[in-house]
Formats: C-alpha cells, structure tokens, sequence
C-alpha cells in the first residue's frame, strides 16, 4: 500500500461505494446550493448591480488589449505618431473605470456574502432556541459551536470570492470562444476536447473529496468538543492532575484530524493541477497541430500565433474555476452541516389553545409515565399521580436520582410525557403553549448559571421590563442585596465568563432574585438554596414564604427547614409516589415523613 | 510571528521540495511561449514539418513533467502543513494545560476554543497555499522585470518607478488589514461566548421564555461581526484597483515614451512591444498580491493570538521536592492571604491552622466567606498571595506537583462530569484501576446501585456534563472519582448537598474507615458534628475553631447558625 510520509490511506472502497450508491449526492450537493442560493437571493437588487459591474469590468478588461493591439499596428509600427494622444486618454478613462467597476463589484459582493452568512447564523441560533432540550442532551457543545463557527466561516470566504471569480470566468470563457471560432473552427475543436476530460477528471476527485471533507470538518468538530470539555472543566483536570492524559488524546484526536486533512488536501489538491496539465498540454496540442496546418498551408502564421494566446485566455478562467471548485466543496460541507442542525425537528406544539388570563396553578400529575431515553427499560417516573391545588406549596422529597427534577422538568414542558398526562387548571399541558406556560413560571435550577454582563442585567432577565427598584427589591428580599453592595461598581459589577469572582452561594441568591423578578404564578424551586448557608438561607425563606403566598410553588428540598411550611408533600422513591399529601395528614399518619422528621435533622 | 514560524522549521525540507516542484510547473509555463516561437520561426516559416512534430511532442512532454511535478507538490507541501498544524495545535493545547488556574482564567474559554482550532487552521492554509502557488505570483512580477531590463534599461526604469511606493502601500494595507482581522476575531470570540452561554444555560432560557430575546442579543452580536468583517474585507478590496491604476499608468507613460523614442529611432519596436508584454503581465500577477495579503493579514492576527498564549511566562511550579519526612502535621496554613486578581479584594486574610494526619475538619460559613478559595489553595490549583501552605510539612512550592496531587482527592462543587461511560469517568482519577477498584470506589461512594439500575450499567455513555444524571447522583460519581485514587488528603467543596441524609451517613461511615485527613466544606450541622474540629469562617477570616461543643459555647455565629437547623416541626 502507498503510505506518503506513513499517511494510511483512509478512503476506503466501501466510502466511494456509499457514494456511487448515493447517487443523489450531486442533488444533494445541489439541493445545499439552492439553500444557500435562497440566501444570497434576498439580496437580488444589489446581485443584479454586482453582476452589471462584472459585465463592465469583463468588457473593459478585453478592450484594453484591443486598443493597445491597435495602438502597437496602426501608430507605432508605422511609426505615426499622430493621435495617439486619443488613443491614450481613451485607454487611461478605461483603466480608471476598471478598477472602479473591480473595487465596486467586490465591496457589494462582499455585503451580499456577509449578509448571507449572518442570515444563515441567526438563522442557525434561532434554530438552537427552537429545538427540544433532549436535543442538547445528545450533543456536545463544542461540536455544535464547530458548527457555529469553523463550517459558517468557510460558507462566507467562499462567497467572498467565488461567486464573482465563477460568473466572470463564464463571461470571459463565451467571449473567448466567439472570437476563437472566427478564427479556426478546426483548432477550436481541439481546444474545447479538454473540456470532457476535465469533467471526467474532476468528477473523479470530486467523488473522493467530497467525503474526504466532511471527514475532515467531522474531526474538526469532535476535536473542538474535546477541547471544550477540557477546558470547561479544567479545575478538575488539574485537580487530578490529568493534564498528560488529555494532552495523549489530544493528540490522538489531532492526528486523526491531521490524517483526514492530509488525504483532503492531496484528492483536492489533484484538481488544480488536472487543469494546469490540460491548460498546458491543450496549449502544446493546438501549437502542433496548428503548426502543421500552417506547414500545409491552410492557415497563417498570425492566426497560430493570437490563437495561442486565445487558448490560454480560454483555459485560464476554467482553471480559476477549477481552482475555486475546492472552496465551493468545503463550502459546501460545511453549509450541509448547518442545514442539518436547521433541519432537526423543532418542539411541536400540537393542537393549544391560547391562555389569555393568569393561570390559577392547579396541577395534576394522572398516571404519568416518563422515559428520557425511550429504549430504557427502566422508566424514570411510573405511574405517577398527585395534584396540588391552586395557591398552594408543594414539597418534594426523596432519595437523589428519585425523579424530583424530572417532575419539574415535565411541568415546565422541557419534555413531554409519554403515558399518561400532566394537567394545569383542568387543561392538558400539551394544549397550552410553552411560551404561555413558561411565562407564567419561574424556574430556579439546580445548577446556577450567570450570563457575561452585569448584577443588575442577570436579575433583570426574569422579567425584562423591570425597572431597576424592582430589581433591588427582588435582590433585598433574596438576600443578595449586601453582598452585591460590596462588589466593585455594585449593581453594575460585570460578571466574568465563569463567575469566577462571586461564589456558588451568591450565584445561588442571584438565581432567586432572578425569580423574585418574574413575578410568577408558579413558581419551581430546585435546590434552590442548596449552596446557600443556613443562617442566610433562614431569612431568604421568610422571603419566600410571603412569596409563594397565592401562587403554586413547587420545591424540592432537603433541609426540613425549607419544607415545613409546605402545604402539600410528596415522597418519592424511584420514579415512584410513596407517600404525599397535606402535611398535617401525613404527621397523623405517621408514616414515612413522620419518621424522617423524628429521626433526622434533614430529609430525603 | 516568529514563535510560530518556527513550528514550520522541522518540515523545511518538504517545504523546499514541494517549491521546487512548484517551480518546475512554473519553469515549463514559462518555456512554452519560447517554443512557440521556434515553432513559428524555425518550422513553420521554413516548411520544417519534422521541426514541428518534434518540439510539438517536446511540449507536450513537458505539460506531462509539469503535471508530474504539481501532483507530487501536493503530497510534499500537505505533508508540511498538516503537520505544521499538528504541532502548533498540541503544543497550544499542552501550554493550556500548564498554565495554572489564575493565567488560565485571563482567556475566556471561547477565547482559548478558538485559537487552538480557527486560528490554526487559518496558519495551517496560509502556509499551504505558500507551497503551491502564492509565491508565483510574486516570482512572476520579480522574473517580468529582470527581463524587462535586459530588453531596455531606460523604459524599465518608468516601469521600476512605482514600485517603492507601491510596496510602501502594500505595507500599510497589511497593517491595517492585520488590525481590522484582529478586531474580526474579536468579534469573532464574541460570537462564540454568546453561542457557548446559550448552550451552557438552554434550560434557563427556555425556562424563562428567552429564546426570542437570547436570538435578538444573537443578532446584534452577529451584526457587529457582520459589519466588521464587511469593513476589513472591503478596505482590502482597495489593493487590486489601485495597483491596476498605477501600473496601468505606468503602462501609458511607457507606450507615451516608447512612442516618442521610436520616432527619434532610439528603440526599436520589437522592445517596446516586449516592454507591454512585460507589463501587462506584471499588472496580472499583482493583482493576485491583493488575495494573498488578505490572507496573510489574517494569518499573521491569528498567529499573533496564538502567541499570546504561547508567550506567557510561567513560572515552573514544579518543586525540587526533597524526601518528604515523616510528620503527623498533613496539613497547615501559616498567616496566609489570598487575592483573585493583585490589588484586588482579600478573600482569605490571616489564616493559620495545622491540621494532623487524619483528621476530620469541617469548615463552615456564610456564602462568600472564602470556604472554596481555602480549599483550592491545598492542591495549589492557586498560590497563597502571602504566607505559607504545607502539606506533611513540607511548603507548597517545595513539591512536585503530581506528586502534590497525587495525594489528595478533591471534589469540586460543581461535579463535572466529562463526555464518555460512566466507568470512563470513574477511572478518570485513576487510570489503571480495574474494575473490582472502581466498583469498591463507587460502592464506597453510595453509587454503586444507582449505576447498576441503568440498562448499561458502568457502560452507560453519559452525554455533555452528565445531563441524564440527577445533580446527587453526579455528586457521587464525583466523589468515587476521588476515592479510587485512595488519597491521603479527601477535600470535598460542598459535595454533598445534594445527598439525602441516609446516603450521606453511609457515606460518611466509609470515610471514616479511610485513613485519610478530611475537609469538608457543608453546610449542615449534621455533617459538621460528625468531623472532630470545625472551623467557622466569615468574610475571609477563620473566627473560630474547635469542636461543636466548643463553639456552641464561644461562638455565637455557630449558634445562629445551630438555631437555623433546629428542625423541628412544631406540629409533631
């Protein structure tokens, strides 16, 4: 086998049999370029411009020549000097609006590219909003930023460029040919029969490349997930210090990467020089043959001589072409990539009927069944049935890994049901819509997450129209107000990327006031005070307490603390209810959350 | 720009090779308008049809040798560049990994994500494209005017003159095209974090209902990119017109003069066509200098971007690390201080304890008050601003660091878990540990049957951070993560909150049995009576250490904080 500095082939028959087999991969190459032709339509207008000034530009770059060639035959060789003036002023107006027509052409293109390509990106964001959470659930953030990123920048440099580079290759190449036929049908005959070898040729390698790239944009990917994994988490890595072993799969990973980017680079690299070689070899041909034509006699030294120099002007756009056929392959690798997030399904929203008046918060959990992954066996809620009224507070306790966030979850619409049905005021969930059904809600997470910006920006996205009092309100009640106080610039400290200055704790405060902000009728609280100390978790709760007065809350907890004035609780074991009801019930039961109260200092 | 050339150094040789043959493809495009004209002069206009034949064939030998030589360019040349960018990318990626934490958070992590994958592949094209045909153009214009000279000396001159200046222009269009592609990254880098918070906090978002206001945030972000990328792509677009101008001038002027002496019989026509060929193909090929600065502007700020980060000095960290002698002391803090940034806030002020081999300590206090600082500083993930950290009484600076860290299990408040099996994650501390280890770490750990109710067991893949895992169960694989390393010093930041009380007193029971000093930051009083000495930090500071006892006596913080546990429902 040939291994070129010890590269393994890794083009395998059986890829290229795929591709035979997909036979449609031209129409799905085809079908990415309409896409992305749609695109660049929405700006036909200053298309239309950028193709008048490719026309002027094509034009007076041939006329140029011409009127140097007669410049040279009618005045310098007979050596009269006479108005050349002319010719000259008439030949520096037409350089001065070549380059005029050359730098408009490609300043409009390039606001046509850029413009494109911030469509295609918003579009792709607006996509990651719309998808269901269990999407990002399966993906690796680095590999979906890959996409974001490395995939959509080689869109835009190949538009950048290309579109012109490919319409005035066309425009140059018809012109060509028009003059070469008046010249010598015979010899252009000849000339053109490099064009089904160049197609053949670059089917070719087309056929290799094309896998060959997404191969590569493939392990880009991957590779951009490792790395940010390993750096997200890199406390831990050097906590344990597994630096070395990172470094060994990186490198593994990279050279995987290097591998594809090799064997890419070779199969792509072949087109260029395919053409070169039938630019060259066409050249040497028509030299022959029009050599012994003229030997016989049937045609002139000077038609050889300009019909050289015409066959050159014809294979040099098509090499340009061919050259620019690269780009437009990893191109369009890369916008495949995009389309395929875009064309993911979107959460479906089903029959609703709109909620136009504030929800009371009576919700009901029927015989509710719930799988993450549906080929588990084991199902992560079964037979699930409670319902708590409107106003009220709700606890949840149980075992970690019980199912308590899962219940939050499915209420908030993350995911929906498999069996049976989760109610809000009588009303199936799945006839409500998300939107109005979250906002309506405030959701506090297990994991705190702050945003890049500042104190007051953060609180103020659970209701994007409050006002700054309202903002600190929210903060005095969720207790955070002292510490943002002595935080440089206060409200308007900026946070950094990973919080780094602030603790889990105040990240936890923030998070609450957050809710305190959103002024909800139901209101979820997931260990939201679980990094909170207990002395300053005490007086948040006073807070809370008037807070979840007329609104359904709903909270999972640990400490009794946080749980006893609960009107409603819930343990869970399993996926399974084993026990719930008003709290005074309960007690008088004496059953399972009796014995934890009377045995433990927390619960679970 | 030099750093990173010289990752290039080691494929010279290739590099050297892939040129020559690149020259080889140029020579022969070069020859052939020469062999034409012997055709014409020799064959053709003297009947020869045995000339024709023969240089004909010559010339389509040579588009052979030519062909031969652009295909063998390519393996030489993507050889080189490939493996430059491997080189750079590992050895970007081994620098990050050096870096301690307080260099590590001056990049952003979007900021780092992109210069070990865009701003190399940016190099790694740049260089390539080197190889194969970037340099012709240049070698073209240079050839075109030595040859223009050895037509005529006086009208080459007209054709030299622009030159300086023109380079002086390309010169500046390269510094400024270099500042404008730097601001692009920026840009760039701010894309990147909008679109990593996004990731990092979807259920927010949707929990929230944000996804319209998060795409709108996108879109003026994008927007800026657009804009800018827009301008420094455009302000480039500014180098081939004028360039064409200018030549295109000196065109005239020489056609003017040429003209002129023709008349006065000082040049001959022949010359002077010659001098038009020349510089018409002169003005050709520099119309391509235009894409190729723009291209290197980028790639010299990306180069630069990665030198930012090959250029920080760390200071080694690695000790000399003498015999460590035996000592009862595991652990101790000598009046130590602590800043994030210098010139910023204390954390921690004053800290002195020594803590004995195994012993149990809890440390507790208000949120802020410098718990997770303190117990960083123990695996030196950040070094003390003043005074001293020991571990088995030997200063921190003194050890090696795997050695330092190799000792101790720490468990982070976050629990981050890492894309793989769940057996992958456990072993991650401990990369040979067998199966029987880690599920004796995991049983220890209260997780064992957590993960045997999962369909794959310890095989089961656990997506980005462990989102199909419960925040408690993620708690615990954490912690069998630190305990399959049987570590003598176990630090847990808050790794239990999320443990109901019946796991966490089975937990507990295990540690006891391991011999290894404890630190443990909780907030519960439970865990706390449970350690022998408790210390009670507020606002940096250690305020108090001793036993619950002790401190329910002296400490009224410790009582406050009692009171607010006192769980008692008042209705039993």
């Amino acid at each position: 086998m040939f291994k070129p500095f010890g590269y393994e082939p890794i083009l395998t028959k059986d890829m290229l049999q795929r591709q035979k087999k997909k036979r449609d991969k031209a129409t799905n190459m085809g079908a990415t370029l309409k896409r992305i032709w749609q695109y660049v339509d929405e700006q036909r207008f200053l298309l239309l411009v950028v193709l008048a000034m490719v026309v002027l530009s094509s034009i007076l770059q041939l006329l140029g020549p011409y009127l140097i060639g007669r410049l040279i035959d009618d005045y310098i060789v007979p050596k009269e000097l006479k108005g050349i003036l002319t010719i000259l002023v008439v030949l520096a107006i037409s350089y001065i609006l070549l380059s005029g027509a050359l730098f408009l052409q490609n300043y409009w293109m390039i606001d046509i590219a850029q413009q494109t390509v911030y469509r295609m990106r918003t579009d792709l964001f607006e996509q990651f909003q719309k998808l269901p959470i269990s999407f990002f659930d399966r993906k690796q953030h680095g590999e979906l930023m890959s996409r974001m990123t490395n995939d959509m920048d080689n869109v835009s440099a190949t538009l950048n460029t290309t579109f012109i580079q490919v319409f005035s290759s066309i425009l140059v190449i018809t012109g060509t040919v028009i003059v070469m036929l008046t010249l010598s049908p015979l010899l252009t005959v000849i000339t053109m029969l490099i064009i089904p070898v160049m197609f053949f040729a670059t089917r070719w390698i087309t056929r290799r490349t094309g896998p060959l790239f997404k191969l590569q944009q493939q392990r880009l990917g991957k590779l951009n997930g490792m790395v940010e994994e390993a750096i997200s988490g890199q406390l831990t890595v050097k906590a344990y210090s597994q630096e070395q072993r990172l470094i060994d799969d990186f490198t593994r990973q990279s050279d995987e990467l290097k591998k594809a980017g090799y064997w890419a680079n070779i199969y792509s690299g072949g087109i260029p020089k395919v053409m070169n070689f039938l630019n060259n070899a066409s050249f040497a041909v028509v030299a022959l043959v029009g050599g012994i034509l003229a030997v016989n006699g049937h045609l002139s030294v000077g038609t050889i001589v300009i019909f050289t120099e015409y066959a050159r002007q014809f294979t040099r756009p098509l090499n340009d072409l061919a050259n620019q056929f690269n780009n437009v392959l990893s191109a369009i690798a890369g916008a495949e990539r995009v389309f395929e997030i875009i064309d993911e399904p979107i959460e479906k929203e089903g029959h609703t009927l709109p909620v136009t008046r504030r929800l009371d918060g009576h919700i009901e959990f029927d015989h509710v069944t719930f799988r993450y992954d549906k080929t588990t066996a084991e199902p992560t809620l079964s037979q699930l049935s409670f319902s708590i009224p409107a106003g009220k507070t709700a606890a949840l306790i149980g075992a970690t890994g019980a199912g308590k966030t899962t219940i939050m979850q499915l209420i908030a619409r993350f995911y929906d049901v498999q069996e049976g049905e989760v109610r809000i005021d009588e009303r199936p969930i799945q006839q409500i819509t998300r939107s109005d059904l979250r906002k309506q809600m405030a959701f506090v997470l297990q994991e705190p997450f702050l945003f890049e910006g500042s104190v007051r920006e953060n609180i103020r996205y659970g209701r994007l129209d409050a006002t700054d009092e309202e903002i600190e309100r929210a903060a005095k009640q969720a207790n955070a107000h002292t510490f943002i106080e002595t935080l440089a610039g206060g409200y308007d400290h900026l946070l950094t990327e990973d919080g780094g200055d602030i603790s889990q704790g105040q990240k936890q405060l923030l998070s609450i006031a957050r809710a305190l902000v959103a002024d909800p009728a139901i209101l979820l609280l997931d260990e939201a005070t679980s990094s909170i100390d207990t002395v300053t978790e005490m007086a948040i709760q006073e807070a809370l307490d008037r807070l979840m007065v007329d609104r359904t809350s709903i909270v999972i907890a640990h400490r009794l603390n946080t749980v006893k004035n609960a009107d409603y609780i819930f343990v869970m074991e399993k996926g399974r209810l084993i026990e719930g009801g008003e709290r005074q019930q309960l007690l008088e039961a004496k059953g399972r959350y009796y014995d934890m109260v009377t045995q433990g200092a927390a619960l679970d | 720009m030099k750093k990173i050339m010289s990752f290039m150094g080691p494929y010279k040789w290739p590099a050297i090779i892939a040129l020559a043959f690149m020259l080889v493809e140029l020579a022969v495009e070069l020859i052939q308008p020469l062999i034409i004209g012997k055709i014409v002069d020799e064959g053709i206009l003297k009947n020869d049809l045995r000339y024709v034949v023969v240089w004909g064939s010559v010339m389509v030998g040579l588009s052979v040798l030519a062909f031969l030589a652009g295909l063998s360019n390519s393996f030489f040349s993507a050889h080189a560049a490939q493996s430059f960018a491997y080189d750079l990318r590992v050895a970007l990626f081994k620098k990050v990994q050096s870096l301690s934490m307080i260099n590590f958070l001056k990049f952003p992590t979007s900021a780092l994500i992109t210069r070990l994958t865009n701003d190399v592949t940016q190099v790694q094209q740049v260089f390539f494209m080197s190889m194969r045909f970037m340099l012709r153009a240049p070698l073209v214009v240079i050839g075109s005017f030595i040859l223009a000279f050895f037509v005529n000396v006086k009208l080459a001159f007209y054709l030299v003159i622009p030159f300086p200046f023109l380079l002086l222009f390309l010169f500046f269009m390269v510094k400024i095209g270099w500042r404008n592609f730097g601001i692009v990254q920026r840009s760039i880098d701010r894309v990147n974090r909008v679109i990593q918070e996004n990731l990092q906090a979807m259920r927010l978002i949707k929990a929230y209902m944000r996804g319209t206001y998060e795409a709108s945030r996108f879109a003026k972000i994008a927007d800026a990119l657009k804009q800018n990328s827009a301008k420094a792509f455009q302000l480039m677009e500014l180098i081939q017109p004028i360039l064409l101008v200018v030549m295109n001038g000196a065109l005239l002027v020489i056609i003017w003069l040429g003209a002129e002496q023709i008349r006065a019989n000082e040049v001959q026509v022949g010359d002077l066509v010659a001098m038009i060929n020349y510089a018409l193909r002169i003005t050709g090929n520099f119309s391509m200098f235009a894409f190729i600065i723009v291209l290197f502007a980028r790639a010299k700020s990306s180069a630069n971007r990665m030198e930012e980060v090959l250029d920080i000095n760390e200071t080694s960290l690695e000790g000399e690390m003498p015999l460590v002698q035996k000592t009862q002391r595991a652990i101790s803090f000598h009046d130590v201080h602590f800043q994030y940034e210098n010139g910023g806030k204390d954390v921690l002020r004053n800290i002195s304890f020594d803590i004995q081999k195994g012993e149990k300590i809890a440390i507790m206090g208000a949120t802020g008050s410098g718990k997770s600082s303190l117990l960083q500083l123990i695996p030196r993930l950040y070094d003390a601003t003043a005074g001293e950290v020991s571990v088995e009484n030997l200063p921190l600076k003194q050890w090696q660091l795997p050695a330092l860290r190799e000792r101790i299990g720490f468990v982070p408040q976050r629990s981050l878990l890492f894309t793989g099996t769940i057996f992958d994650n456990i072993v991650w501390g401990k990369q040979d540990a067998t199966l029987e280890e880690v599920i004796d770490a995991c049983q220890k750990a209260q997780i064992h049957e957590s993960i045997m109710q999962f369909d794959d067991g310890y095989e089961t893949k656990i997506g980005q951070k462990g989102v199909n895992l419960s925040g408690g169960q993620k708690q615990r694989m954490a912690i069998a993560r630190a305990l399959i390393r049987k570590p003598t010093i176990l630090l847990f930041d808050d790794s239990m909150s999320a443990l109901d009380v019946r796991t966490e007193k089975k937990l507990w029971d295990n540690l006891q049995n391991e011999r290894a000093t404890l630190l443990v930051v909780t907030q519960k009083i439970h865990t706390a009576r449970a350690t022998d000495r408790i210390m009670l930090m507020e606002q940096g500071e250690i305020v108090a250490i001793g036993s619950h006892e002790q401190l329910m006596q002296q400490s009224s913080l410790y009582q406050s904080i009692v009171a607010s546990q006192q769980e008692v429902d008042s209705d039993v």
